[in-house]
């Protein structure tokens, strides 16, 4: 008798050594496809998810190696966010297939589609053939350079995070709330928040009735000359003329105003010919366009080039969180390309 | 459903009865109100009281009919943003009927082959529409996928290449598959045609197997080992009747069995390297080469070859491939290399007309190295040995030079050198060719919705 109480007594110690190391092993495990989904994932989900993010942020979202590693990271996986519309067709589908884990197959419930509520620029519409290159048959997938969409996707990963841990949704939610507000801040700033609301901004902004809202005049000034974060910063330069080498910027460009003209690929995902680079470099040398903005990961032959015959300045800029070592997170990334525009606008003059 | 059947009738008889009850009283009600009005009506006497009291009424009603215009008209005031309210509107996705949504996937890839020897006149030289190969892939149900491939020969004979369903849903890391498929042995057997890194497969992969890849109409369990931490470790057990004809030709029920056991390293974030090994245990029967000397002895029918010996084929593979993250779309190298054992017990006739049975044991492989050196621009190098498997003693060599093109991921153009030579005995099987060399030109488009290759 004695010894079976030794037992129990034993067990229940073990028991509660092992408790911390079983409390760290409740926390969802969440694989996000891209780094800015993990950097929204990880501002809504704190300390009670793990998070491991595939594609970095140096590397071109559409052509991801499907490493094994990561199918072993699935395996285990309680969630998966994908960005969707598409853009991870080529190296999705067989890491998800080779996983083993019926949760995060599509259809599954872990599988979270984070562009399920977002407003989709650009689908195309009539008929559609790969004569147009790699083109998107569900619409831009880039949308998450708009900050607004940030929110969007943030409700949808803070609803996937509440549905798999329901006991930590009060948790999930706070956070979420606590993201939209810091993330409307750094959009809006500070004082047009405090004037408006957020929540109200966030819905004008949304449904395009934004720039009339702020030519509204309260105390004899209107409201735009409240708008301070990355707005105010982009603000004068709205109506730019740019040129980006791959249809990416579409979300971006409609935020903050900037009028993308052309692209130095011809046709999406197809390299620039010398033909196309010649009528680049004659539109160029009109002189409107102010500024060349490429990516991390792309060949710099032809925009130098560009560059070179023309002096329009190129910017790389990063597309996702990662993509340059100051973007550490969403905010940074947005700070870093705001900052990066806005100072070569500012040398090189306004747009109009 | 009894129950829930139960539960629901007797909720509607409650209904029922709370209803005739209502209406009872509701009845009731109003035949008692009439009658008490023409019994109170008359006998009341102070009519100008009730004038005032009426008055009274319609006064109040009006000024609540003012208050509930004004609070219209404030809850009007209040929506200055009505579509804001709602959630964005999401665009519409795929234009599909609904007639189309379920279809399967499609894709087709056909490859455009064009063969000149240098140093020969071939009857195979020329150009040829090589093979066509229609995908069929979709998602069955929760439980399992197909896939199914439907390969067009040049002589126009409809062959189903792969055609299996995947059950992904298992559990305990399993996962299984059934039908027609491309055996696990090493990294070569299981690519499709137009998936070859050079425009023919290598010379250990004919002389093993043939000139198609070793494949199984059977079942397959691939299991993702566990505990392994971030190492991947699969291991794939199948079993199935074959219908291979060179070192698994015996009869359909003598079954092949496969195992491979695969793991890869991720040794930096631009680096990984594949290792596995492969077995596949089975049954031979007679070579061509010992029918062709029965016959040339006159004994056809006199003595008969066993039809059912061990025919077990091992293989070690190793693939290293380099992709710098940032730049994956310019760079690339992949270095792949098989090595092949068939151990197999054979028939020779001997000059006395009597089989004698041996074990033979022969060897062969290839290695193949890569470097893209542009986004459209790849260049390979690969060196062939082998010997047969009813013969170590007759030998092949090879070594090939390639040069890829894929102005996009679907399409691609191959320029390929290749030169061979074999020792007498190996001849005597390839019309008494020793040395070959030979230009291979090779065009591959891709239309339609084919899935993504693995890594």
């Amino acid at each position: 008798m004695k010894k079976i109480t030794g037992m129990v007594s034993m067990t229940m110690l073990l028991a509660g050594l092992l408790a911390p190391a079983s409390f760290a092993a409740d926390r969802l495990k969440v694989v996000a496809a891209l780094p800015n989904l993990g950097a929204i994932a990880q501002e809504v989900g704190g300390d009670r998810v793990e998070i491991t993010t595939i594609a970095s942020g140096l590397q071109d979202a559409h052509f991801v190696d499907p490493k094994p590693s990561f199918i072993v990271k699935l395996r285990s996986a309680d969630l998966l966010l994908v960005n969707g519309l598409d853009l991870e067709i080529g190296w999705i589908p067989p890491l998800t297939q080779g996983a083993r884990n019926a949760k995060i197959l599509p259809g599954g419930p872990g599988y979270v589609d984070c562009s399920a509520r977002v407003g989709v620029m650009e689908v195309p519409t009539g008929a559609l053939s790969r004569a147009q290159g790699d083109v998107h048959p569900f619409g831009n997938p880039h949308y998450l350079t708009d900050p607004i969409n940030a929110e969007v996707a943030a409700a949808e990963i803070a609803d996937a995070f509440k549905t798999a841990a329901p006991a930590d949704a009060d948790y999930f939610e706070k956070r979420r709330a606590d993201f939209v507000r810091r993330l409307q801040t750094a959009l809006f700033g500070q004082e047009l928040v405090d004037q408006v609301g957020g929540s109200k901004l966030f819905r004008l902004a949304q449904s395009g009735e934004l720039d009339a809202f702020l030519r509204t005049a309260v105390d004899g000034k209107p409201l735009s000359a409240r708008v301070g974060g990355w707005l105010g910063r982009m603000a004068p330069y709205a109506g730019t003329k740019v040129v980006t080498y791959h249809k990416d910027y579409s979300y971006f460009a409609r935020r903050f105003a900037l009028d993308v003209q052309d692209f130095v690929e011809p046709k999406p995902g197809i390299p620039p010919s010398l033909k196309h680079i010649e009528e680049l470099s004659a539109r160029l040398s009109q002189g409107d366009v102010k500024m060349i903005i490429t990516r991390p990961y792309i060949e710099h032959r032809s925009t130098d080039q560009l560059s070179e015959r023309t002096k329009v300045p190129v910017v790389t800029l990063p597309l996702e969180v990662g993509g340059a070592p100051e973007a550490t997170d969403y905010f940074k990334l947005f700070d870093l390309v705001t900052g990066q525009i806005a100072s070569t606008l500012a040398a090189g003059g306004t747009g109009r | 459903m009894t129950r829930l059947h139960s539960a629901g009738r007797q909720t509607a008889r409650a209904l029922v009865a709370a209803v005739a009850l209502g209406a009872t009283v509701a009845a009731a009600a109003a035949f008692a109100a009439p009658a008490m009005a023409e019994e109170t009506a008359p006998a009341d006497p102070n009519s100008g009281a009730v004038a005032q009291l009426r008055q009274e009424i319609e006064a109040l009603k009006a000024q609540l009919q003012a208050l509930q215009d004004k609070l219209e008209a404030m809850a009007k005031a209040q929506l200055p943003e009505p579509t804001a309210q709602e959630p964005a509107p999401v665009a519409p996705r795929a234009a599909a009927s609904a007639g189309n949504v379920f279809n399967p996937a499609i894709s087709a890839v056909f490859q455009g082959i064009g063969d000149m020897s240098v140093n020969h006149n071939r009857d195979e030289d020329g150009f040829a529409l090589s093979e066509a190969e229609i995908g069929l892939q979709a998602v069955v149900d929760p439980y399992a996928r197909v896939d199914l491939f439907v390969a067009f020969s040049a002589e126009g004979e409809a062959e189903v290449e792969e055609g299996y369903a995947t059950f992904q849903t298992l559990p305990a890391g399993l996962q299984a598959k059934a039908g027609r498929f491309k055996s696990a042995f090493g990294k070569w057997n299981q690519l499709h045609n137009h998936a070859f890194f050079t425009v023919e497969r290598p010379e250990v992969l004919s002389s093993f197997f043939g000139e198609e890849s070793l494949t199984d109409d059977g079942a397959s369990l691939s299991w993702l080992i566990p505990g392994t931490g971030s190492a991947y470790i699969e291991s794939v057990s199948e079993v199935g009747s074959t219908p291979n004809d060179v070192s698994f030709n015996a009869r359909r029920r003598d079954l092949l069995y496969l195992q491979r056991l695969s793991s890869v390293f991720t040794l930096t974030p631009n680096a990984t390297l594949e290792i596995g090994g492969s077995g596949a245990f089975g049954r031979g029967g007679p070579s061509e080469t010992l029918l062709a000397a029965i016959d040339d002895a006159g004994l056809t029918g006199v003595v008969e070859p066993a039809t059912s010996l061990t025919s077990n084929v091992f293989g070690a593979d190793l693939t290293f491939k380099w992709k710098p993250v940032q730049f994956n779309v310019y760079r690339s190298a992949t270095w792949q290399t098989e090595a092949l054992q068939s151990i197999r017990r054979v028939e020779d006739l001997d000059p006395t007309g009597v089989l004698v049975r041996r074990t033979v044991r022969s060897v062969g492989g290839y290695t193949y190295a890569e470097y893209q050196f542009a986004k459209r621009w790849r260049t390979g190098v690969r060196l062939d040995y082998t010997e047969f498997p009813d013969d170590d003693r007759a030998r092949v060599h090879g070594a090939s030079g390639i040069v890829r093109v894929q102005p996009t991921e679907f399409q691609e153009f191959r320029l390929q050198f290749k030169h061979t030579g074999r020792n007498d005995l190996a001849a005597a099987r390839f019309d008494d060719t020793r040395t070959d060399n030979e230009f291979l030109i090779e065009w591959i488009p891709v239309i339609g919705a084919h899935a993504a290759h693995k890594y």
